[in-house]
């Protein structure tokens, strides 16, 4: 089975790989895995706590071509949204965006879920941070 | 042809067998279909001897293994256990197996700094799939008491489970 170009040039060139650090109050991490490959996924997003506008999102993926390329395409869509923008993103929009076959269509599943993830860690950590504010005030 | 495993034993389905008790049953099996106990028998009993004994060494390869055992007991039971469907990565694992591949690229990079962090991992898959080894351990008691299908969900999620985390050790298995 062939890759698309646009998986291709993902792959070859892929976009904000890397990390964040994890224990910063305003970046998310998202964690996330598929037992059938043994694919494993890590995608962060750092929020400008004023706006609440995603300034910078980074990946690190081991997996097939097709994890890889929806992983990347997934950071360069994240960054300029909104957190709750970020949230409306499906993966059936990554599948058409790449053009994925049937077969990989769990690759964009696991990308859409670790952005979920990644949001609901950052929300997390905004809600303790907030409850720990009040506690001190 | 299909025969029922533990019938051929004549044993009750069961997960937790009794492996002494199971090697006498196929030793006596083994003798009373042996071709050269059978070899004056009319051609039909002949064939018949040496088709059970077939049956009998798969029944045995696939009831002597608790894996096997439980795999094969799973689909008598009209469990689908071919491939992982469902989303039975264990969560705690993930950060180790992210941090894994790390090191696995590491090591292919030429840093052979990263080979005690792997060994260290590989240490932990095991004490993991010892325990999981446990709970199905543990679970297999429990089918045999109740023979609730709920406990064989939680049996093939289980393996599932186990699957993963071999695979795991099998990824970690580097030369020295």
């Amino acid at each position: 089975m062939a890759y698309s170009e646009k998986v291709l040039d993902h792959y070859n060139n892929p976009r904000n790989v890397g990390s964040l650090d994890k224990k910063s109050a305003n970046v998310g991490t998202g964690m996330v895995g598929a037992p059938e490959c043994g694919d494993v996924m890590k995608l962060q997003i750092q929020v400008n706590e004023e706006n609440g506008i995603i300034e910078d999102a980074k990946f690190k993926t081991f997996g097939c071509g097709s994890a890889i390329a929806s992983s990347s395409l997934a950071t360069e869509w994240l960054k300029g949204k909104t957190v709750d923008e970020a949230l409306a993103i499906r993966n059936t929009d990554i599948v058409n965006e790449l053009s994925l076959p049937p077969v990989k269509i769990h690759c964009s599943v696991l990308a859409e879920d670790a952005i979920k993830a990644a949001i609901s860690d950052y929300r997390a950590k905004q809600t303790t941070k907030t409850a720990a504010e009040q506690t001190v005030a | 042809m299909t025969a029922d495993y533990f019938a051929f034993f004549g044993l009750q389905p069961a997960l937790a067998l009794d492996l002494k008790d199971l090697e006498k049953r196929f030793l006596d099996l083994s003798r009373r279909y042996h071709p050269d106990l059978n070899a004056r028998k009319p051609a039909a009993e002949r064939e018949a001897a040496l088709e059970a004994s077939a049956i009998l060494n798969d029944a045995y390869r696939t009831l002597r293994e608790p894996i096997a055992r439980a795999m094969y007991l799973l689909k008598r039971e009209g469990f689908d256990i071919g491939e992982q469907t469902t989303k039975d990565v264990p969560p705690e694992l993930l950060e180790e197996v992210f941090e894994l591949n790390m090191a696995l690229e590491e090591l292919k990079d030429g840093d052979t700094d990263a080979l005690p962090q792997i060994a260290a991992a590989r240490e932990r898959f095991l004490a993991s799939r010892n325990e999981v080894d446990g709970e199905i351990g543990a679970k297999f008691a429990e089918w045999d008491a109740q023979h609730s299908r709920d406990t064989l969900s939680a049996i093939r999620g289980l393996l599932n489970r186990r699957k993963y985390i071999s695979n795991l050790i099998e990824k970690t298995n580097v030369p020295d």
